[in-house]
């Protein structure tokens, strides 16, 4: 399994994707670190590689940026020869074959989150083996270690779109509190049949937590 | 027999040919030696009419000043200059290869080439190589899309952000950004912190010194001030250490080596 | 040849006994080269030591090269890369001669040594070259460059091999502008022999070209042989 090579940049991270009755909300913290210096703190980590799909990214910038890379010029070719949008199961089986086939190579976990015709919401799990899970929701990253149990006891299916940014919202806050190398803001992505809401909640506008 | 000028010639790309020999020197036990790195204050910052880049002009080896003018800010293109940090070699390589294939495209597609090509043509060589190849780049410039500036790393990673430092002193420099920068700067004051935020680099970090270059791109046009500040000047020597003629013994004079090159070019008429 | 056979042998029977752990490449023949520039002329020196560590093999060692009338570089560091260095380059020289129907300058010199390194980037020659010269105007240049290619074009001097670091100290504080031939001399000699007298891995005499519009100057200045 790859490790990360000295000096390089990592994602110690916390990323989620939800589903939905109507969509998917997608969510991650904004920290990216070099070693113990925060080389952004307010990276992107929700990635767009399709209209209605996202991909949130943990583990090395480098390959996770090159993977979304590849696939966002793969699904815009698939696109441009159907004529019509790929599936977000698409989108994740491709995903899948790069991060299992180049799997001694790479550090990189990923979440798949989206919209499409077939299935409406859907959410799907690459860690890092390259295995692909669907799965109602997704965390990961370093920080989702800290929010198995709170995230397990809050989900509930077919949650409001309100209710799902709360949870998403609380859920990556907590881990952010407690995972030294998660931190920043947190940044959102809605994404239903209608398209796609972008939004962010800055450090000083997290919900509170008990600090101690 | 007849000679190929083909052979003689050097194929695209990395030769491996002296690998296992250095490998077999290494196991012998002789340690294999660095090259020069450049341990940089880069700087880059995004303003109301476009980006400002900055760097200071020390290289080192080891604890060694190997230069003390050096040029860090590289040009690209006509509206792309790019920082460079790490190994020197690998910077200015990467960026001078760079630079060439993005004349290239331009002359090819009719249009100015975008930043965003510049950061992709980079990234993807760096990613391709793993590491190896050790260049850390700011890199700024201004296209019809506006003002960019995005950092590189080793990796093939990349971030946008509005304001960046890298290299040894890039904490130095980021501390007078984070307290100083604000969106929307005028041109006399985003040069001014970027000034600043090199010379915190100069002074604060030993792998920084010299001068400070600064750069400034903006629609249409770019101005290159080599030197913007020179904290660091040499004060004149009060007295002379030249030698009187004669002090140097030296042996008969001898005839000067003469070059073992070709006389002249060949005769291909007859 | 002869020089040849005897490294063999040296090298068979002294090798595991004598190499230190912690030796680097570039200090196991032991060099010690300088360039500077002067009015109107540039000067390029070195020693003539070549060893295997302690031992000293030779006392007329060649490591700087005329390679056109009024182009010189010196290539410190391992000897077998400096005789493989120097070969290739010879090569080049020739062929771009051949093919531009001119002499190369130094400037277009320095830029070939340098793809020449940088496409052995990762498998390097272990030398470090410097170049110096007089350009078709007869503008002094001089360059240096490490073992990858990376240049670097000080205006003043430039120093390479096992005692740069004491050339760069008799250099800074030796050196000045506008030096005339005969002072570029005695600068550049001076600084080079009391820099190989606190190297013990360079040294053994030294020789001295000073390039000028009018032709080239080449001296062999006596020095410690110890």
């Amino acid at each position: 399994m790859a490790t990360l090579k000295p000096g390089e940049i990592s994602m110690g991270t916390t990323i989620m994707a939800v589903e939905f009755n109507g969509g998917v909300v997608v969510g991650a913290d904004s920290r990216t670190t070099s070693g113990p210096y925060i080389v952004n703190r307010v990276t992107d980590k929700l990635t767009k590689v399709h209209d209605n799909i996202y991909c949130c990214r943990s583990g090395s910038a480098a390959d996770t940026q090159a993977i979304a890379d590849i696939v966002k010029y793969y699904l815009d070719l698939y696109c441009s020869q159907h004529g019509e949008a790929p599936t977000v199961k698409i989108a994740a089986t491709l995903f899948q074959e790069i991060c299992y086939q180049n799997r001694s190579q790479l550090l990189a976990g990923i979440i798949i989150g989206g919209w499409d015709k077939q299935e409406g919401g859907s959410v799907y799990n690459i860690p890092l083996g390259g295995s692909l899970h669907r799965e109602p929701f997704s965390i990961g990253g370093s920080g989702s270690g800290y929010i198995y149990g709170y995230c397990d006891k809050v989900f509930r299916p077919d949650m409001s779109k309100e209710e799902c940014i709360e949870f998403v919202k609380n859920s990556v806050s907590l881990a952010m509190t407690r995972d030294g190398s998660s931190g920043g803001v947190v940044r959102l992505a809605v994404i239903t049949k209608d398209g796609v809401e972008r939004s962010f909640i800055s450090g000083d506008q997290l919900p509170e937590q008990y600090l101690g | 027999m007849q000679l190929q000028t083909e052979q003689l010639q050097s194929a695209a790309g990395f030769k491996f040919d002296n690998v296992k020999r250095n490998q077999l020197l290494a196991d012998k036990g002789l340690k294999l030696s660095t090259a020069k790195k450049t341990g940089t204050t880069i700087v880059g910052l995004v303003f109301k009419d476009g980006v400002v880049l900055g760097a200071d002009t020390r290289a080192t080896s080891g604890p060694i000043v190997a230069d003390k003018n050096c040029e860090k800010i590289h040009y690209l293109a006509p509206n792309m200059y790019c920082c460079g940090a790490g190994t020197a070699a690998d910077t200015e390589f990467t960026t001078n290869m760079v630079s060439s294939q993005i004349a290239l495209h331009s002359l090819d597609t009719g249009r100015e080439a975008r930043v965003v090509t510049a950061m992709t043509m980079l990234k993807q060589h760096l990613f391709r190589h793993q590491g190896y190849i050790g260049a850390s780049l700011i890199l700024g410039g201004y296209d019809v899309t506006g003002p960019h500036l995005f950092s590189i790393h080793p990796h093939g990673s990349t971030d946008k952000l509005p304001y960046l430092t890298d290299g040894s002193g890039s904490l130095a420099a980021m501390s007078m950004f984070e307290s100083r920068w604000r969106p929307s700067m005028s041109r006399e004051e985003a040069i001014e912190l970027v000034k600043d935020a090199i010379e915190a680099g100069i002074f604060n970090d030993m792998g920084s010194g010299s001068n400070v270059d600064v750069c400034v791109i903006t629609q249409g046009n770019v101005e290159y001030l080599r030197g913007y500040s020179r904290p660091n000047q040499r004060v004149e020597k009060e007295q002379s250490y030249t030698f009187a003629r004669g002090t140097t013994e030296y042996y008969v004079p001898r005839a000067a080596p003469q070059p073992a090159e070709v006389a002249s070019a060949m005769d291909t008429s007859a | 040849m002869k020089l040849r056979a005897e490294l063999a042998i040296k090298c068979a029977t002294h090798e595991s006994q004598t190499e230190s752990r912690n030796h680097s490449i570039m200090q196991y023949n032991g060099s010690a080269i300088v360039a500077m520039v002067g009015k109107n002329c540039v000067a390029i020196a070195a020693d003539k030591r070549l060893g295997q560590q302690a031992l000293t093999v030779d006392m007329d060692f060649e490591k700087v090269f005329r390679m056109t009338d009024r182009t010189f570089i010196g290539l410190s560091g391992l000897a077998a890369d400096v005789k493989t260095v120097h070969d290739t380059l010879r090569m080049r020289v020739n062929l771009y001669k051949h093919r531009e129907e001119r002499v190369i300058e130094p400037k277009t010199m320095a830029h070939l040594v340098s793809h020449m390194l940088y496409e052995r980037r990762f498998g390097p020659y272990y030398i470090e070259p410097i170049i110096a010269g007089l350009d078709k105007d007869n503008k002094p240049y001089i360059c240096a460059t490490d073992l990858i290619g990376c240049l670097s074009l000080p205006e003043d001097f430039v120093v390479t091999g096992t005692a740069s670091d004491n050339l760069f100290g008799m250099c800074e504080s030796l050196w000045e502008p506008e030096l005339e031939p005969e002072d570029l001399f005695e600068t550049i000699s001076q600084a080079l022999l009391n820099a190989v007298d606190r190297d013990a891995m360079s040294g053994w005499g030294a020789v001295v070209h000073i390039i000028t519009p009018d032709g080239v100057i080449t001296r062999d200045i006596k020095g410690r042989m110890d």
